[in-house]
C-alpha cells in the first residue's frame, strides 16, 4: 500500500493482503473500487464495535441523524455512539488528553494545525471517501497540513454582523458597529478569543491572527474600553435568538443561520458583511491516531459528505455544507451563504479562519477583557 | 437464637469493632475522592503536574498570575455579590423560619416542606424561567407596558444580563434551603425562656432581641455559610443570566479549564485560593459558633 | 404561643409567607405555562396551546437515554452514599474516641467545597490515574456531594435511638450484623429512606460536577444545558422538566409525611 495507507498496513498480514486484492478485484467490477475496498477491508480487518464520535451538540442522535443515515444503513452493527458533546476544541483536547477515545471528532479550521501537530490525530485517506471530489477545494486545502489531509471539511459559515434595520443605522458597513456607542447596551458579542481577532481586523492590524504585542495591547485596551456597550457575550445560538427575539439586543456578531431564524420571526434584520471582511469558518472532521475503526470512520465521514446530507444540513441547521452540490431549499440562506460563489470563504470575499500561533496569549487576553 | 453466652468478653470485643472498621470505608472514600484530588490540584497549580506532555518543573507562574492579573479584583467582586445575596437571603428566611417554628401552626412541617420543595427541583430550568421573566419581552416588562408604567418599546434593561440578575436568581435558588437550619435552631428553642421573659414584663420585641435572636445565632451563621460558600464559586447562573457585567470568579475558573486555550496551572491556583478562603472562613465561623454556644450554656 | 408573636405579627407573617411562596413557585408556574406554548422559543407573547411537546418527549430517544442515565447515576450514587453514611453514622454515634472531631469534620467538608472545585479536582484525579470518564465517575462525584447530607440525616436518628436496645440484642447472643439488621435498621429505616431520597434527588439534578466528569453518556441536566444551547430541543425539555419537577415534589412531600408518621409510631412503641 502507498504512504497514505500506512496506518492500516500494520493490521494486514501478507495472506490477508492477497485475499483482499482478490476480493477487491472481484467485487470491484460490480461496486467500484472505493466501495469494494471499504467493504472488503472492513470485513477482513473486522473493525468491530460502535464508532465513537465526539461532536458538537445537535450533530448526533440529538437531531443530526439524517446526516449520517447512509452510514447507519450500511453498517448497522457499528452505529455511531456519541460521547458527551464537545463544548469547544479546548474541551475536546482536554478530554482526549485525559483518556477519552473517540474515533472521530470535529474541531474547526483554526485548529487543524494545532491538532495535526499534537500527535493525537492521523491523516485521512481521501481515496476512501467517495464524496471527496465534490467538496469545495478551498475548504479541502484548509484541512491540509504538511501535505496530508488531516481535516475533512463539513459545515461552514460566516462570522458577520446581524442588526435590526428599523432600530439601527450603521455609519458604515464595518465591524465597528459592534462597538458603536450609540447603541450601548443593545449589542451582543461572541464569547470567544475571536473577539481579539475581530478587534485586530477593525483596528487594521497587519495580521489579526498573529498580532504583534503592541497590536495586541491596542486591541485589548480597545475591547476593555468598549465592554460596556455589549450587553452580553453569547455562546449558544439560543441565547442570541431569545435576546434578539425579545428586543434585548439590536446588533450582534452572528452566523448566517441566525439571520435566517430572525427573518422567520418576521424581524426586519440585515446580515451585514463588513468592509474589513467577514471571517469564514469550516468544521473539520479529524481522525484519532490510534482509532481501531479507521475504515468505519472514513465511511461515516463519507456519508456526512454526501450532497443529500449537505442539503439536509443547510435546510435544517442553516449552516453551509462543504459539498458544492448541496443547495438549500431556502433562497434566503442561499443568499446569506453566497452559495453561488464557490470562492465565498476566501479572499476577496472573506478571511478564512486560520491557526492562531499565540492562541494561549489570545485566550489569556480575552479572559482579561472579561474580568476587567 | 438464644445461647448461654458469656457476656463480658463479647462486650469488650464489640466496643473495638464498633468504630474504626466502620469508619474506614467512608473516610477512605473521602480521602481518595476529596483529599487526594485537592493535593493534585495543588500540584497542578505549581506545575508539578501539567496538561501538556514534555518536561516541566516546580514553578510559581500560576500563583503569580493569580495575584497580578486582575483575578483578585474579580474575586472580590464575586465575594461582594455573595455577601449581599447571603445577607439578604438569611434576613428573608429568618422571619419565615420564625413563623413556622414559633407560631404554633399545626401544619408547620407541611409548610416547611412547601418552602423547601422548589430547592429539590431542576435548578437549570428554574434559572431559565427567570430568564423568561426578566427579559425585555418577558413577564415584568410586558406587564409594566400593559399598566402604562413604561412606554412601549422601552424596557428595564438592568433586569437581565446584569449583576442584579445573578444576585436575584442566586437568592431565589438558595432561599428555601436557608430556612431549614434557622428553623431547626428555633424549633429547639426552650419556650419557657420566652414565657419567663414575658413574665418579667419584657415586650415581644425585647424578648426576641435578647433571648431568641442570640440563641438562634448558630443557626443563622450556619445558614449564612451555607449560602455564601456555594455562591462565591458559582458559575452556572452567572453564565446564564449574568451577561458581561455578571461574570464571576467561578466562570473564570471554568474558562481557564474549558475554553480558549487551557491554562490548568492558573486555573488550579484559582481553585485552591477559593478553597483556602472558604476554609479560613469556615474555621473562623465555627470557632465563633463554639464561643456562642459556650456563652449560651 | 403569644409570647413569640402578636396577633398582628402573626397576620403579617402569614402574608409574608404567602408572598414568598408565590415568589418561589412563580417561575415553576411559568415553566408549566410554556410547556403548553406552541412557539419553540420561550418568549412572550404566547402563541397558542398545544400538547405537542409532551407528546414529542415520547419519541425523543436521546432525552429518554439522558433520563435513564441520570436515574442510573442517581441510583448508584445514592445507594453508595447511604451505605457509607450508615457506616459513618454508626461509627460516630457509638462512642467517643480520639479523632472523632476530625472525622466529623472530614465527612462534612464536602458541604463547603464549591462544586466547580470539586468537579475540577476529580477531573484532574481521573486524568492522572488514566481513568476514562463514565457513568461511574459521575456517580463517584455525587457520592462525595451526598455523603454529608446522608450523615446529617442518619446520625441524629441513630443518636436518638435508645442504644440499650442494640445492647440487649447483643447480650442475647445476636452477632453485630444480625443486631443491625433486626434491631437498628428497622428503627432507622425512615431516616434511611429520607437519606436515600435526598441523595437521589441531589444526584438527579446535579449539573456542575457532572459537566466535568461525564463520559459518553449524558445525564439529564447535561442534556438540559445543551438543550438550552440548541433551540429545537428546548420545548420538549421544558415539558419533561415540568413532569420531573412535579414528580419530585410529590415524592418528597409524600416521603417526608410518611417518615414522620412512622417515626412517631416507632417512638411510641
Amino acid at each position: 500500500m502507498d504512504v497514505e495507507g500506512e496506518p492500516f498496513d500494520r493490521r494486514l498480514s501478507r495472506a490477508d493482503m492477497l485475499r483482499l486484492a482478490a476480493l477487491a478485484a472481484g467485487a470491484g467490477v460490480v461496486a467500484g473500487p472505493a466501495a469494494a475496498a471499504d467493504a472488503a477491508i472492513a470485513h477482513l480487518t473486522k473493525e468491530t464495535g460502535r464508532l465513537q464520535v465526539m461532536d458538537w451538540a445537535g450533530y448526533g442522535n440529538d437531531g443530526g441523524q439524517a446526516m449520517f443515515a447512509a452510514y447507519v444503513h450500511k453498517y448497522p452493527n457499528n452505529k455511531p455512539q456519541f460521547a458527551s458533546p464537545m463544548t469547544n476544541e479546548t474541551n475536546a483536547y482536554g478530554r482526549i488528553r485525559a483518556g477519552a477515545h473517540p474515533d472521530v471528532f470535529r474541531p474547526y479550521v483554526g485548529w487543524v494545525k494545532f491538532f495535526a501537530q499534537s500527535g493525537l490525530v492521523q491523516p485521512w485517506t481521501p481515496s476512501l471517501i467517495s464524496n471527496f471530489k465534490h467538496l469545495n477545494p478551498f475548504m479541502v486545502k484548509a484541512g491540509q497540513y504538511g501535505g496530508k489531509q488531516y481535516g475533512i471539511p463539513d459545515d461552514w459559515g460566516f462570522d458577520a454582523i446581524l442588526y435590526r434595520k428599523d432600530k439601527v443605522s450603521p455609519k458604515a458597513n464595518s465591524w465597528g458597529l459592534l462597538f458603536d456607542e450609540r447603541y450601548k447596551g443593545k449589542i451582543a458579542w461572541f464569547d470567544d478569543l475571536e473577539m481579539i481577532t475581530i478587534a485586530g481586523l477593525y483596528l487594521k492590524a497587519k495580521n489579526p491572527w498573529n498580532q504583534t504585542s503592541s497590536e495586541l495591547n491596542r486591541s485589548v485596551k480597545f475591547l476593555k474600553s468598549k465592554k460596556h456597550v455589549a450587553r452580553f457575550n453569547w455562546s449558544s445560538e439560543t441565547d442570541l435568538w431569545q435576546a434578539f427575539g425579545s428586543g434585548e439586543v439590536w446588533i450582534a456578531y452572528a452566523w448566517p443561520n441566525d439571520w435566517v431564524q430572525m427573518k422567520k420571526k418576521k424581524l426586519p434584520v440585515v446580515y451585514m458583511h463588513p468592509k474589513e471582511k467577514p471571517i469564514a469558518w469550516v468544521g473539520m472532521f479529524m481522525l484519532l491516531k490510534n482509532s481501531p475503526r479507521p475504515h468505519l470512520a472514513h465511511a461515516y465521514v463519507d456519508a456526512w459528505s454526501s450532497a443529500k446530507s449537505g442539503k439536509w444540513l443547510e435546510d435544517n441547521y442553516g449552516y453551509g455544507h462543504a459539498n458544492t452540490q448541496a443547495k438549500p431549499s431556502s433562497s434566503q440562506l442561499l443568499k446569506a451563504l453566497q452559495l453561488t460563489n464557490p470562492k465565498a470563504v476566501t479572499l476577496p470575499n472573506a478571511y478564512l479562519d486560520r491557526d492562531i500561533p499565540q492562541r494561549s496569549t489570545y485566550a489569556n487576553l480575552w479572559e482579561e477583557v472579561k474580568r476587567a | 437464637m438464644t445461647q448461654a453466652a458469656a457476656p463480658a468478653p463479647r462486650r469488650r470485643r464489640r466496643l473495638k469493632l464498633a468504630t474504626p472498621a466502620l469508619l474506614g470505608l467512608p473516610v477512605g472514600w473521602l480521602v481518595v475522592f476529596l483529599i487526594v484530588p485537592a493535593v493534585i490540584v495543588a500540584l497542578y497549580s505549581v506545575n508539578e503536574l501539567s496538561l501538556f506532555p514534555g518536561p516541566h518543573s516546580f514553578a510559581l507562574g500560576g500563583w503569580y498570575r493569580l495575584f497580578h492579573s486582575g483575578f483578585m479584583s474579580l474575586f472580590w467582586k464575586s465575594a461582594q455579590m455573595s455577601l449581599i445575596v447571603s445577607a439578604l437571603v438569611v434576613a428573608a428566611a429568618y422571619p419565615l423560619a420564625y413563623f413556622l417554628a414559633l407560631s404554633g401552626t399545626r401544619r408547620k412541617y407541611i409548610l416547611l416542606l412547601l418552602l423547601i420543595a422548589p430547592f429539590l427541583t431542576s435548578y437549570l430550568l428554574r434559572v431559565l424561567a427567570w430568564k423568561v421573566i426578566l427579559s425585555d419581552g418577558g413577564v415584568i416588562n410586558t406587564f409594566l407596558v400593559w399598566v402604562h408604567l413604561q412606554a412601549h418599546g422601552h424596557s428595564l434593561s438592568f433586569l437581565l444580563y446584569s449583576r442584579f440578575a445573578v444576585m436575584l436568581v442566586l437568592g431565589y435558588v438558595w432561599l428555601p434551603f436557608v430556612a431549614l437550619p434557622i428553623f431547626v435552631t428555633l424549633e429547639t428553642l426552650d419556650f419557657r425562656l420566652l414565657e419567663a421573659a414575658s413574665d418579667l414584663y419584657a415586650s415581644r420585641l425585647q424578648a426576641f432581641l435578647r433571648v431568641t435572636l442570640p440563641l438562634s445565632m448558630p443557626g443563622v451563621v450556619a445558614a449564612f455559610l451555607f449560602v455564601f460558600i456555594p455562591t462565591v464559586g458559582e458559575f452556572v447562573t452567572p453564565s446564564l443570566v449574568g451577561g458581561q457585567a455578571g461574570y464571576m470568579y467561578g466562570n473564570q475558573i471554568v474558562d481557564l479549564f474549558e475554553t480558549g486555550f487551557p491554562d490548568w496551572e492558573t486555573g488550579a491556583a484559582l481553585a485552591l485560593f477559593l478553597i483556602g478562603v472558604i476554609a479560613v472562613l469556615t474555621v473562623v465561623f465555627v470557632r465563633f459558633l463554639r464561643i456562642g454556644e459556650a456563652r449560651a450554656a | 404561643m403569644d409570647v413569640a408573636l402578636s396577633r398582628n405579627g402573626r397576620r403579617i407573617m402569614r402574608v409574608f409567607f404567602a408572598l414568598v411562596v408565590v415568589f418561589l413557585y412563580a417561575p415553576i408556574v411559568i415553566l408549566v405555562i410554556f410547556s403548553f406554548n406552541k412557539g419553540s422559543v420561550p418568549t412572550f407573547p404566547l402563541t397558542g396551546f398545544t400538547l405537542h411537546w409532551y407528546h414529542e418527549f415520547l419519541t425523543n430517544s436521546d432525552m429518554q437515554a439522558a433520563l435513564k442515565t441520570s436515574a442510573i447515576v442517581a441510583a448508584i450514587s445514592s445507594v453508595v452514599a447511604v451505605s457509607l453514611g450508615i457506616l459513618a453514622s454508626i461509627g460516630l454515634s457509638r462512642s467517643r474516641f480520639r479523632g472523632r472531631g476530625a472525622v466529623t469534620t472530614l465527612v462534612l467538608v464536602p458541604l463547603v467545597v464549591p462544586l466547580v472545585v470539586l468537579g475540577i479536582s476529580l477531573l484532574l484525579l481521573f486524568h492522572a490515574l488514566g481513568i476514562q470518564l463514565s457513568i461511574l465517575t459521575i456517580a463517584i462525584g455525587h457520592v462525595v456531594i451526598s455523603l454529608p447530607y446522608t450523615i446529617l440525616i442518619l446520625l441524629p436518628r441513630l443518636e436518638q435511638i435508645d442504644a440499650s436496645l442494640a445492647e440487649a440484642a447483643y447480650d442475647l447472643g445476636a452477632g453485630p450484623f444480625a443486631t443491625f439488621r433486626r434491631v437498628t435498621l428497622p428503627l432507622i429505616l425512615p431516616a434511611v429512606v429520607s437519606a436515600f431520597l435526598v441523595a437521589f434527588t441531589t444526584s438527579f439534578d446535579e449539573y456542575a460536577v457532572a459537566s466535568f466528569l461525564a463520559g459518553s453518556q449524558q445525564t439529564f441536566p447535561l442534556f438540559l444545558y445543551s438543550a438550552l444551547r440548541f433551540p429545537s430541543q428546548l420545548p420538549q425539555v421544558i415539558a419533561v422538566a415540568v413532569v420531573v419537577i412535579s414528580l419530585t415534589i410529590v415524592v418528597i412531600v409524600a416521603a417526608e409525611v410518611w417518615r414522620r408518621r412512622v417515626e412517631t409510631r416507632l417512638e411510641a412503641a
